[in-house]
């Protein structure tokens, strides 16, 4: 049993009486624990629904989403999963609820009515793992905005999930900001937590492990940064290559011969030198 | 006469309480008109704040030695304010959040009715607007602004700002949140209001890559300071500078400094890709002959 | 970026008074409002005011953070006193001009009338200006607890407190954006009269209650990914306590309480009148 479990899913969102607009069409696919996928798509794809359809925030038309084998449909599974399943939003600013930095890490735990001495050692820990633990009793709308993430993805973990969904979390960061967060990603991934970054920064698409592209709420690749880059159905999707690959298009263009995928500048670099040599 | 002329321009947040701030020391810049400035600097070093120094949204807080000058005009003067402000449109961060109107037309309408043209010129100039941002008159200009997608709200509210046809383009971040054919329409409809609408541009972004490409000229803030005025070549050739306040390279300056590292002869001037694949390629030709 | 709100802006200086328990605070501020209302005599009034001075030196508050406060309703305050002043026919006749009489009882009440405003909503600033939107909230929602008795939903209430306070620079900040962005597309906010002004702030308000609303949307979606409503027995992690600050301040104040209400009530009736002892010939 795969960790998520996606089953023909389908969502619509309710327009009138009996008419909906489907933003997701019979999707499948399974996340193992400790993967870290970035999930593509340009607006508008459908890949934010499939987010909230994660979490049980929404619950599929048709078909089924099982985490850890618990279906996200049932009404009395809603908070283990929510437990489970993390997120963190686009906007900074829309997802803190209180003031003060630790109230707002609190905030979950409180939720689930955890004793206060367990309350405040999450809190801590969970602080601790986005190095924000200084500022704990500052004002949330005094920090930069790569800062005000760390802080949701705090109040995140302070529910000590098994799958973190960032949507878009990345999209209205400074370069900094964006740096941070996805140091942190990355870490708590090490740390064996599951990550989904969902994103339309390609650059941060051959940051994850596996990718899945989606195209007017189906899913049009699924595999590693290379294969998808090399696939040549990104434009499809609406989407580009990041910039490495598309200086690597360039090369090939101008007698070099590249491989059909380049991940990163540094292996870019070094194929260049290979063949100046 | 240069198209913005700043003299010795300071300004202090929240004077005199714990949240007193410096946000701009001594900033002196001229703009000759036609260029396309682009503006560098880490968050909070003061850009916004210079920015809207430019058509009086900020007031100068000391008249007696410093002054901010546009097409000739006092920026603190409230008299010629208003033809300022219509000489220089302002694009700011995610624009699409301040349309208001029931009609995508009556919002671009906003700019030249307050400019008080006449209705054919009103007309005639949203009209326009919608062409030059990509829109199609007939399909859009009736329908609701809050209706459409994210991609044509940010159009529409660009629209707004050059219906005023400003001599002074300023953008603020003005692809933020685009996915990326969104981004590439926005850069491309900058370059041609560059062209078309606006001789002077002035691009505040964090993007080198895009900033490289598009600017003739960069200014970068650093603390509220101006640290440099120059070239994009010249600007990011002083690697330990940008370093220092805190900003990226281009992805082509870092591959070249990778390559350079490795013993490949390449200039540090590099900054766009195009550039470093012709020039990688002029390398090849030559170890080939 | 912040610009200095009239009233209320929290101002740290981590003085002991920004330490006491919120619930000390809004209490005693409850009691130093209704308390100056009970002012009789002039001497009541300096009493107020030294202190008055003494909490802003302990609280280490710049005065004009409190002058601010004060500025707002200067308007109100010189009209008010003026109306007293022209009003009141009975006493000691100072000046006469046609349909105006000035009497020294008008002069009294009228400036006493001034006093007394300025005092209250100086003391009144001082509840904000030392203490956090959250503390407030927490505060008030202890203070509430009683009614649950009723079914009051104190806890909804308070979330709901807290929120709005959470948001408050938030839609301030957004204001002043999209302000700024109507501004540069040349709308007259900043002149014309009343009316004019009402109307040209539409540009603003619409996107601002536009964007309220996708905020609020977002946000629920944010809190219902957090488990808010999970269960009926929502824990807190900041336990609120009383220490010897609150216990100093509380005898502090109620000590000036005795004070004025002795004087209103029971200083004439024994026959001492502080103010004249003070003032003498000058009344």
């Amino acid at each position: 049993m795969s960790q998520i479990e996606v089953k023909e899913v389908t969502f619509a969102y309710p327009l009138r009486e009996g008419v909906g607009m489907r933003a997701v069409k019979n999707l499948s696919f399974s996340v193992e624990k400790g993967e870290f996928v970035a999930l593509v798509g340009m607006n508008g794809s459908g890949k934010s629904t499939l987010a909230k359809l994660l979490n049980g925030l929404y619950t599929p038309t048709e078909g089924e989403i099982l985490i850890d084998g618990i279906s996200t449909s049932k009404d009395e599974n809603v908070f283990e999963i929510r437990k489970r399943v993390g997120m963190v939003f686009q906007n900074p600013d829309n997802q803190t609820v209180a003031t003060i930095v630790e109230d707002d890490v609190a905030f979950g735990p409180e939720n689930i009515g955890l004793p206060r001495e367990e309350i405040i050692s999450r809190v801590r820990s969970a602080l601790d793992a986005v190095s924000m633990t200084e500022f704990a009793d500052r004002a949330v709308s005094k920090l930069s905005g790569g800062q005000k993430q760390r802080v949701a993805i705090a109040g995140v973990l302070a529910m000590r999930p098994e799958i973190l969904i960032l949507d878009e979390a990345t999209s209205m960061l400074d370069p900094i900001g964006r740096r941070e967060v996805l140091k942190v990603a990355k870490e708590l991934n090490e740390q064996g937590i599951t990550v989904i970054n969902i994103t339309h920064n390609m650059e941060e698409a051959a940051f994850a492990k596996r990718v899945l592209a989606m195209r007017k709420g189906r899913l049009a690749i699924d595999g590693t940064p290379k294969e998808v880059f090399a696939s040549g159905l990104l434009e499809a999707c609406g989407l580009k290559l990041p910039p490495v690959m598309q200086l690597a298009k360039a090369l090939a263009d101008r007698g070099f011969e590249m491989p059909s995928s380049v991940p990163d500048e540094e292996e870019l670099a070094e194929e260049i030198w290979r063949q100046l040599k | 006469m240069a198209a913005i002329e700043i003299k010795n321009l300071n300004f202090v947040y929240s004077a005199g309480t714990p949240f007193e701030k410096h946000a701009l020391k001594d900033i002196n810049l001229t703009i000759e008109e036609g260029s396309f400035v682009g503006v560098v600097g880490a968050t909070g070093s003061g850009k916004s704040t210079l920015i809207q120094h430019l058509n009086g949204l900020i007031k100068l807080q000391d008249k007696k030695h410093s002054s901010v000058f546009v097409n000739g005009m006092d920026a603190s003067k409230r008299a010629t304010l208003k033809k300022l402000r219509f000489e220089v449109g302002m694009v700011f961060q995610y624009p699409e959040y301040q349309l208001f109107a029931d009609t995508v037309a009556k919002d671009i309408a906003f700019g030249p009715k307050n400019m008080k043209l006449s209705k054919e010129e009103i007309d005639a100039r949203v009209a326009r607007a919608l062409e030059v941002v990509g829109l199609d008159y007939d399909k859009i200009a009736s329908r609701s602004p809050f209706d459409l997608s994210g991609g044509e709200k940010r159009r529409v509210a660009i629209a707004g700002v050059i219906a005023m046809q400003p001599k002074i383009l300023v953008l603020d971040e003005p692809v933020a949140g685009l996915d990326p054919i969104g981004r590439e329409e926005i850069l491309a409809l900058i370059k041609k209001l560059h062209e078309e609408v606006s001789p002077t541009v002035i691009l505040v972004s964090h993007n080198m890559d895009d900033i490289a490409v598009l600017a003739d000229r960069i200014v970068a803030i650093s603390d509220g300071r101006l640290v440099a005025d120059c070239s994009p070549k010249e600007f990011f050739a002083d690697r330990q500078l940008v370093k220092d306040i805190g900003l990226d390279l281009p992805m082509a300056a870092r591959i070249t400094d990778a390559l350079v590292q490795k013993g490949v002869p390449l200039s540090a001037d590099i900054v766009s890709l195009t550039e470093l694949a012709d020039a990688l390629s002029a390398l090849k030709e030559g170890a080939h002959v | 970026m912040f610009r200095d709100v009239a009233f209320g802006q929290y101002y740290p200086t981590g003085s002991p008074v920004h330490k006491l328990d919120p619930r000390t605070k809004l209490l005693l501020t409850v009691l130093f409002v209704i308390t100056i209302f009970f002012i009789k005599s002039y001497f009541g009034f300096m009493l107020t005011l030294v202190v008055l001075l003494a909490i802003v030196i302990v609280s280490r508050l710049p005065i004009v953070s409190v002058l601010k406060s004060v500025r707002g309703i200067l308007l109100i305050v010189l009209i008010s006193a003026a109306i007293n002043l022209f009003v009141i026919k009975d006493g000691e006749v100072l000046a006469h001009w046609k349909i105006f009489t000035i009497t020294k009882n008008g002069v009294h009440t009228a400036i006493k009338l001034a006093l007394r405003l300025v005092l209250v909503i100086s003391g009144a600033s001082l509840l904000p200006l030392t203490t956090t939107p959250v503390e407030l909230a927490d505060g008030l929602e202890k203070l509430m607890i009683p009614l649950k008795i009723i079914k009051v939903p104190v806890r909804d209430i308070a979330m709901i407190m807290s929120i709005a306070l959470r948001f408050v620079p938030t839609l301030f900040e957004e204001t002043q954006k999209i302000m700024n962005a109507q501004k540069a597309r040349g709308a007259a906010i900043d002149h014309g009269n009343i009316f004019k002004r009402i109307g040209a702030m539409m540009p603003v308000l619409i996107p601002l209650f536009v964007n309220s609303f996708r905020r609020a949307d977002e946000l629920s979606f944010a809190m219902d990914a957090r488990c808010y409503n999970a269960t009926d027995r929502r824990t807190k992690m900041k336990r609120l306590k009383f220490g010897w600050g609150d216990a100093v301040a509380a005898l502090f104040l109620l000590s000036y309480t005795v004070v004025i209400l002795l004087d209103r009530y029971y200083f004439k009736t024994v026959g001492i009148d502080i103010d004249l002892m003070i003032f003498g010939e000058l009344l």
